[in-house]
């Protein structure tokens, strides 16, 4: 039985098997592609900053943030200033607590029955777009960062802004979401404790409580993180045992017969990318009381991608304070980029997972691009034998309107997909 | 209540999501309705959509045309054919749907905006150009778009240039009300990235001045826009985004390739000669120093 899941910034079709009135297999198909890594051959280096955000309307800025990364990467020795740095990472927290809030309102809620909340939605991702905007100029589509920096140059004024950008948000996090400051939240690491609270967030989670759903969506318990910032860690989990030797030298494209989108693994298995991986890595305490007690499931993949989103609100007032206006944006790169031959890698951690860019560069001319996108790794199409993530999430399910919900638990982005 | 249909060809969906940052957008929402859009919740699937023929006013599309593209298992041709008979108005929603933009480059066939194949207008959907309104950007200002839905449901006649674009939004370049004018004006060219202060327009690549779009008028997310901030315009309402080189002024002889829009080499020069014959001091320094 085929069902077109709609809705998923693109489409994808889901063809389930069944077998004694259980879903017994399932196969992903993405039905398009652009092919962005054929459009950027040929084009000077640069070009590609602003090319690449526009692989995703809703992630793009990661997609920017990788690129510049990755050229930075085919560089020996390249000199990049600390305010540049937080900067990015600021700007990339934007985006991913933005994409966050998008996904609760509108994708999630009415899985669950309930109505989209179209301004929940829009209110604080349009407050983090203005706090992108601040530094970029605009949300979505901007080029600000480059090799060597920013391109702006922020005042004092501006940071009084953005702190009130980041507050209002905060609070609207505080009065919708989980009731209660933001403080105490964080503090929070008992699941059971944590549901006496109120607000959308539980109101979801005590749905999925009473209407039996707990073990819903459980796959590999298997999670890894390649991008690393001041918040984000590189290294994988297999269930709770955290080990940071991972490389993305072992990580592998393959083809998909049926499909547009490609698989992708490391040292040859499917790993989950995303908040969840995040907060196990991260030994979230509330998200690991979760875990313990109900597994990589729907509930603990939807709270970590709440957590979430009120931590990186918390991280990026810290992150602020570390921000130095007297440094330079922009430290002109010693070599020319058009004199540069070499490649270059980067990962980072974009709202639906690890997004990862490789670049080939001939005098400052690309060669070659990969881009291999966070919904690439939870939604690469195994075999029978050897499932990927999401495919084994939905196995053993007795109906395709749940297991379109356990799809989408894993914000399922079809645009990155199909780059 | 007029009746919406979003359709999505080759895209990012950043339009959709340029949208969403309209700010009144429940105000919006009470005012239309969407029979279908990619991201919020409407009416009808999109399944739905393209196997019946639903009621609908006015269509929106997104993203670049090519008869290979299907959604839900139709051609986006198809889809297009089908509706647009029947609506009011057609809006192309971005550079993509209107002119083909960056996607033209992607590995479908004879891929084409609606009515153009960048500025070679198009024969295939002719009948429907009375009826269209471009609405260019990569992506599109959700003021623009929203502000010109409500001119086609206040019966507003909207005058047009020749890519069918709104006047109001498109007669003006971006140059205008960039705060970096004055360095653009007094030749001052010594634009280093990371400052505030000087022009994108000698070395840069800034396009702002010869690309037709609001966005130093009407602020992308009230608060900013490309050029204010540092980064050179990249041209994105115009049939050619994108470019190549974008971040470097193509000159010859160190006059720059493109000038502004409606001046000939010989005013430029001129005008050139004579404020290159002044140094203001104010224009040299670093702006917030004594
Ligand atoms: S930077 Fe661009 S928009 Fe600003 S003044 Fe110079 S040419 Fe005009
Ligand atoms: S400043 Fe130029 S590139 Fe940026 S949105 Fe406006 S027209 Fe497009």
């Amino acid at each position: 039985m085929i069902k077109l899941i709609e809705k998923i910034e693109g489409e994808a079709k889901l063809n389930f098997s069944f077998k004694d009135e259980k879903i017994d297999f399932v196969t992903i198909e993405f039905m398009s592609t652009r092919n962005i890594e054929n459009i950027l051959k040929g084009k000077h280096a640069l070009d590609a900053l602003v090319i690449n955000p526009r692989v995703c309307g809703i992630c793009g800025h990661a997609h920017l943030i990788a690129t510049v990364q990755a050229l930075e990467d085919c560089y020996e020795d390249l000199k990049i200033s600390n305010k540049a740095k937080i900067i990015r990472e600021l700007t990339l927290n934007f985006e991913l607590i933005q994409n966050h809030f998008k996904w609760f309102y509108l994708t999630l809620l009415p899985l669950f029955g309930h109505k989209q909340q179209v301004l929940k939605a829009t209110y604080p991702s349009q407050l983090m777009a203005k706090a992108i905007a601040l530094f970029g100029g605009q949300y979505p589509h901007t080029s600000y960062t480059i090799v060597g920096g920013v391109v702006c140059e922020p005042t004092e004024m501006d940071i009084i802004k953005l702190n009130h950008y980041i507050d209002e948000t905060i609070r609207f996090f505080e009065n919708n979401l989980v009731k209660t400051d933001s403080n105490s939240f964080l503090l929070s690491d008992k699941i059971d404790k944590f549901l006496e609270y109120e607000g959308d967030l539980i109101t979801i989670l005590q749905q999925i409580k009473e209407d039996d759903m707990l073990a819903l969506g459980k796959s590999y318990d298997r999670f890894i993180s390649f991008g690393e910032n001041s918040y984000f860690k590189k290294a994988k989990s297999i269930k709770t045992k955290v080990n940071d030797s991972v490389s993305i030298e072992y990580v592998k494209e393959s083809d998909i017969p049926s499909s547009f989108a490609k698989s992708v693994t490391f040292k040859e298995n499917y790993y989950e990318v995303g908040p969840l991986a995040r907060a196990m890595i991260n030994k979230a305490a509330l998200v690991k009381d979760s875990h313990r007690k109900y597994g990589d499931s729907i509930f603990s993949r939807i709270l970590a991608r709440v957590c979430e989103t009120s931590q990186l609100l918390a991280h990026s007032k810290k992150l602020l304070e570390r921000l130095d206006l007297s440094e330079p944006s922009y430290i002109n790169p010693n070599v020319d980029i058009s004199k540069i031959n070499g490649s270059g890698t980067s990962a980072v951690e974009a709202a639906r997972g690890s997004l990862i860019h490789k670049v080939e560069l001939q005098n400052g001319i690309i060669q070659n691009y990969e881009i291999i996108t966070p919904t690439q790794w939870n939604l690469s199409g195994g075999t029978k034998k050897k499932q990927g993530v999401s495919q084994k999430a939905m196995i053993g399910l007795s109906d395709t309107k749940t297991a379109e919900l356990v799809f989408k638990t894993f914000d399922v982005c079809s645009v990155c997909t199909t780059h | 209540m007029i009746k919406l249909l979003w359709l999505s060809g080759i895209t990012c969906n950043a339009n959709t999501h340029s949208f969403l940052n309209y700010p009144f957008i429940e105000q919006f929402l009470n005012d239309f309705e969407f029979i279908y859009h990619p991201v919020l919740d409407s009416s009808y699937t999109l399944q739905e959509i393209v196997s019946n023929e639903i009621e609908c006013d006015v269509l929106l599309i997104e993203g670049s045309i090519s008869p290979e593209f299907q959604r839900a298992d139709v051609s986006i041709e198809d889809i297009i054919r089908k509706y647009a008979p029947k609506v009011q108005k057609i809006v192309t929603v971005g550079t993509c749907a209107t002119f083909g933009g960056i996607f033209s480059q992607s590995d479908y066939k004879d891929v084409t905006g609606l009515h153009f194949d960048k500025e070679q207008k198009n024969q295939k959907f002719e009948n429907l150009f009375d009826k269209t309104i471009s609405i260019s950007g990569c992506p599109i200002h959700p003021e623009i778009l929203v502000n010109t839905l409500y001119a086609i449901k206040g019966d507003i006649a909207l005058r047009l240039d020749n890519f069918l674009r709104p006047k109001e939004f498109y007669a003006y370049t971006v140059h205008n009300g960039c705060v970096r004018n004055e360095y653009f004006e007094y030749k001052v060219d010594a634009h280093q990235f990371g400052e505030l202060e000087g022009c994108m327009f000698y070395d840069h690549g800034c396009q702002a001045p010869f690309t037709h779009a609001s966005c130093n008028k009407i602020l992308w997310n009230e608060v900013n826009s490309k050029t204010r901030v540092g980064l050179p315009c990249f041209g994105c309402t115009e049939p050619t985004f994108p470019k190549a080189n974008l971040f470097t002024t193509k000159k010859n002889m160190g006059v720059p390739e493109n000038l502004p829009l409606g001046v000939g080499k010989r005013v430029y020069l001129t005008l050139a000669g004579i404020t290159k014959a002044f140094k203001i001091p104010r224009l040299e320094k670093k702006l917030l120093d004594d």
